[in-house]
């Protein structure tokens, strides 16, 4: 989720923002259209009558005639209009839907929010209730109710299709409510002593207008439909036009067999169209509650192809490209594997990952540390090319060099290439096992599924060997490769998805908080088994965590991420003894080494900053104790400073000799 | 196999409500259902099926729990009573002869109709942004038409307009009802409008539902590991993205049965298809109580066993719910 800031930003303000996210709703073209489309039905429903060129049961001469200029849709056998029956009968049959709609959310409501807050016993009782409502089948039941009502006018049929209705709302709302419920401001409500009804009023409701919202539309659209049906059936007074009634009448009269399509189209056609409008109105509601689907307009294949605009523009040259990469060897070591050079990510106008450049060496360990929204993990999935739409990489290198010495370009694979290179030559441990390893395939075939892709010659009995090799050397027992994920422990997990990342000996693990999710001991144990792997197998890491200490006894390089920058790029040893960036050493100052005297803690005042508004020049400028002037007109490149480098304009040659004259 | 268990136990008490519903409705309904309905048979009706159909509809000189013991025992036995409509058949031989035509003709096209919804949902949520995303207004649109009233569409253009298919019934009635090569044919030939109506205006729902699961499993990390892995583009999709993004879709499904089988109920009256609905609707028709109420035991029954099938099929699936 930290891999895209701008977007989790937005839905971490829905709450606050509830009413300008509304209106960009309504910016979705199919949105506006189904609110305009219903608006014209309401409008119709309440004038329909006044409208009515003619009175609907007024019989004339003109029977069954085609649409004309007197009647524009036409009339029926007896010679009614049929345009007017359609405005009579949009006020009945709209005057259901929406009542229906008020009612079975009432009841919704009240069953929902109080089974959902109350919990406990009554909470049971009345699940089970909308359970076995929702399982019953509700037109024949309403068929039923309203045959013993028989000529039942529309508060009838409302009281009929709500009693059989509540429970999907009533159901949604008690979920919605149970999660809420645990919310902390809920809990500092209760705490505080606050009157239930209060709380639900003030706390709880608001926060489900959403889907109250779209229940309340879905039921009007279903109790269209059901009091359509009814009337069809005959099953309510067919005296009183609804668009029901007037198929109903269609039906009696033949209206088919005389071809008569006038008769019983337009009623149908209106059904369908409130519906649709209804539908339309709800998925703009969807989308509002799930933010994931309107990424999905964002994540079009376009895009996704789109990912690496700097590939694309380079598209022409590939080949000449191409000879030159195999020719390219890294300046000054042969032992560098991964190369990265002026890497920037974007979400949209938002620069997650700006100008990064830093090396990995073979079996070194690079350390990426920041705060959450720093970078670090856009940077990782950048590195692999995982990042999704809307983020794109629009210029940068990724240089990868091959266990024979050639070297290529990761940003300018295609899809094939990019499917071989993953995993054979680099995997990812996620941060979370229990969210990355899919849950409804088994440990082994999720290790195995690997081994199929990239080693198709191997024969079943081979995989499984291997499967059982790579579990051992995590320390997983091998009957557990048969284990759901959901069946292990939390470590054993971890231990598990790291098992997957070693399945193809991979020359380089990206490590997103590997150990994040676990605790203290646990954390312990993984950490050991990777750094003894490590040194067993010859991989390279980059170790990506906020936890400072951890890195400093693991890593050999420290790369410290700021506002999509690497600020400070050293030796982990150095790094430690000597932090050059203001930032790492306020870093330093609030965590706790392992080893090393007693000190006392201080943290860094301020938050980290917003990507969308970054202040000018230096980005930690307006938290930094020893900024000057001229930060904030420059934008500071890493200085070299011995063996480290740091983004800081102290270090600049000509700023360097005014700070030593004032310090 | 717990979990099954527990499921079995909430539907025999979901059977349960289903049939005390049916008890209480006629008896707290205005009137009184069972004298209207004796009176409608004008003394054609022996004293034993009048005692019959007071048990079941009605007793003013029992207390409520002395009729509840012999509704149960009606219930239990069998006996439901004379039906008025197809007098003087009773109610049981009734719903013989039309609930394997509904049981046929609706197992089948929700299950189609379901699956091929899902399957263009799988699709159009890989494929998210491309064409397939326009086919949602048109798919909506399909699905908000009233089931009757498309298959009245249906009538018109491809039995009465094209002539290709009857116009109404379930087989030919040239034709002798068993197991003959004839009858097949005959019954699978008057199947195709009907089927095709249920079939067309079920997919759009599914398609939406599985197509917003699908989006929404895409962004879980277990699918971008599968990438991360270099897996074919294929096993992504089913192994780690469908096969996920189905379970809730899966468990939509058995939810909206009821609702699917209620709807394609009324799209058999129009066809005049000899199943339950066609029967309900002529039952609902002539105030024939015992028919009317047998059906709708039926119906939930029906509707029970295919939730307690999908029941097992999402334990199939979903490892998680195995746990004992």
């Amino acid at each position: 989720m930290a891999m895209q800031p701008a977007v989790l930003a937005e839905a971490d303000q829905v709450e606050p923002r509830a009413g300008r996210l509304w209106l960009r709703a309504l910016r979705s073209p199919l949105t506006l259209t189904g609110v305009v489309i219903t608006l014209i039905f309401c409008v119709l429903a309440v004038i329909g009558p006044w409208i009515a060129p003619y009175d609907p049961s007024a019989v004339t001469d003109a029977a069954t005639a085609p649409p004309s200029f007197d009647h524009w849709l036409g009339t029926t056998q007896n010679g009614q209009d049929i345009l007017s029956q359609m405005l009579y009968g949009a006020q009945a049959s709209m005057f259901v839907g929406l009542g229906s709609a008020v009612v079975t959310t009432v009841l919704s409501v009240l069953v929902g929010v109080t089974a959902g807050y109350l919990g406990g016993v009554s909470d049971e009782l009345l699940s089970l209730l909308a359970n076995v409502f929702l399982v019953l089948p509700g037109l024949p039941l309403t068929i039923i109710l309203a045959a013993y009502l028989p000529h039942s006018g529309s508060l009838g049929i409302i009281l009929v299709i709500s009693l059989t209705g509540w429970a999907w709302g009533a159901r949604v709302l008690r979920a919605q409510t149970l999660s809420l419920r645990k919310r902390d401001f809920v809990e500092a409500a209760r705490a505080t002593g606050e009157r239930t009804s209060k709380i639900i009023l003030r706390d709880i409701l608001p926060n489900q207008l959403a889907v109250i919202a779209a229940s309340f539309l879905g039921t009007v659209t279903a109790a269209i439909l059901t009091q359509a049906s009814l009337a069809f059936l005959g099953l309510t007074d067919v005296t009183q036009w609804s668009w029901g009634t007037i198929l109903y009448w269609a039906q009696a009269d033949s209206a088919l067999l005389t071809g008569s399509w006038w008769w019983f189209g337009p009623a149908g056609l209106a059904i369908a169209l409130i519906g649709t409008a209804l539908s339309l109105v709800n998925f703009g509601i969807d989308e509002f509650i799930n933010p994931r689907l309107r990424q999905a307009g964002i994540a079009t294949l376009k895009a996704q192809r789109a990912q690496v605009s700097r590939k694309r523009a380079g598209r022409g040259k590939r080949v000449r490209r191409g000879v030159q990469d195999r020719r390219l060897r890294p300046a000054g070591s042969t032992d560098v594997i991964l190369d990265v050079r002026h890497l920037k990510v974007n979400y949209g106008v938002v620069t997650a990952v700006d100008d990064v450049s830093f090396t990995l060496r073979r079996g070194e360990v690079l350390g990426i540390a920041g705060e959450s929204g720093s970078g670090k993990s856009t940077l990782a999935y950048a590195i692999t090319r995982l990042h999704k739409p809307p983020a794109e990489i629009p210029q940068g290198e990724i240089r990868y060099t091959q266990p024979d010495g050639s070297t290529v370009d990761v940003l300018a694979m295609d899809s094939d290439e990019l499917r071989s290179f993953r995993w054979e030559e680099l995997s990812i441990v996620f941060q979370s096992a229990m969210h990355a390893l899919n849950p409804v395939m088994r440990i082994g075939a999720q290790i195995e599924d690997a081994l199929v892709a990239h080693r198709p010659g191997s024969t079943a009995p081979e995989r499984a060997a291997r499967v059982v090799e790579l579990l051992g050397i995590v320390g997983i027992p091998a009957d557990r490769a048969n284990s759901y994920p959901h069946e292990l422990s939390g470590g054993m997990r971890q231990r598990a998805m790291i098992a997957v990342g070693l399945a193809l000996d991979p020359e380089i693990i990206v490590m997103d908080e590997p150990t994040t999710a676990l605790d203290v001991v646990i954390q312990r144990q993984i950490i050991d088994k990777i750094m003894e792997l490590k040194d067993r197998l010859g991989f390279s890491v980059v170790f990506i965590t906020h936890d400072l200490s951890l890195l400093i006894e693991m890593s050999d390089t420290i790369a410290v991420m700021y506002g999509g920058r690497i600020v400070e790029l050293a030796p982990a040893q150095d790094f430690h003894e000597r932090p050059q960036h203001p930032y790492s050493r306020g870093l330093l100052a609030s965590f706790p080494t392992l080893s090393g005297p007693k000190k006392e803690l201080t943290g860094i005042p301020g938050s980290p900053p917003d990507l969308r508004r970054l202040p000018s020049g230096c980005s930690f400028r307006p938290r930094c104790p020893v900024a000057f002037d001229a930060c904030a007109e420059r934008s500071p490149s890493l200085y070299q400073i011995g063996s480290s480098s740091a983004a800081c304009l102290r270090y600049d040659e000509e700023h360097a000799v005014t700070i030593g004259e004032t310090a | 196999m717990r979990t099954v268990l527990r499921k079995l136990g909430f539907y025999v008490l979901t059977a349960w409500v289903a049939i005390s519903l049916n008890f209480l409705i006629p008896r707290i309904m205005p009137g009184d259902p069972a004298e209207h309905l004796i009176n409608q048979f004008h003394g054609k009706l022996n004293p034993a099926a009048i005692q019959a159909l007071r048990v079941l509809f009605g007793q003013p000189d029992a207390s409520l729990w002395s009729q509840y013991l012999s509704y149960w025992h009606s219930i239990l036995t069998g006996d439901f009573g004379i039906s008025y409509a197809y007098y003087p058949a009773d109610v049981g031989t009734v719903l013989g002869q039309s609930m394997f035509w509904t049981l046929g003709l609706i197992t089948a096209c929700t299950v189609l109709g379901f699956v091929i919804g899902t399957g263009l949902g799988i699709l159009a949520g890989w494929r998210r942004g491309s064409w397939l995303d326009s086919l949602i207004p048109a798919t909506t649109f399909l699905s908000s038409i009233p089931y009757f009233w498309f298959a009245i569409i249906i009538v018109l253009v491809f039995a009465i307009t094209l002539n290709w298919f009857p116009l109404s019934g379930g087989y030919s009635v040239d034709t002798t009802i068993g197991f003959s090569g004839d009858f097949v044919a005959s019954v699978l030939y008057y199947a195709v409008l009907p089927a095709a109506t249920i079939v067309i205006t079920s997919v759009g729902g599914w398609l939406i539902g599985m197509r917003n699961m699908m989006v929404t499993t895409l962004s879980e990390d277990y699918v971008r590991l599968a990438e991360a892995k270099g897996l074919s583009r294929r096993r992504i999709m089913y192994s780690y993205a469908a096969r996920n993004a189905m379970l809730p879709s899966l468990s939509g499904f058995a939810m909206s049965l009821g609702f699917v089988i209620g709807g394609s109920i009324v799209t058999e009256v129009v066809f005049n298809y000899p199943g339950l609905g066609t029967t309900l609707f002529k039952a609902a028709q002539a105030a024939d109580y015992p028919l009317m109420s047998a059906i709708f035991l039926l119906i939930t029954v029906m509707v029970l066993i295919a939730n307690l099938i999908a029941d097992v099929v999402y334990v199939f699936l979903d490892p998680r719910t195995r746990e004992g």
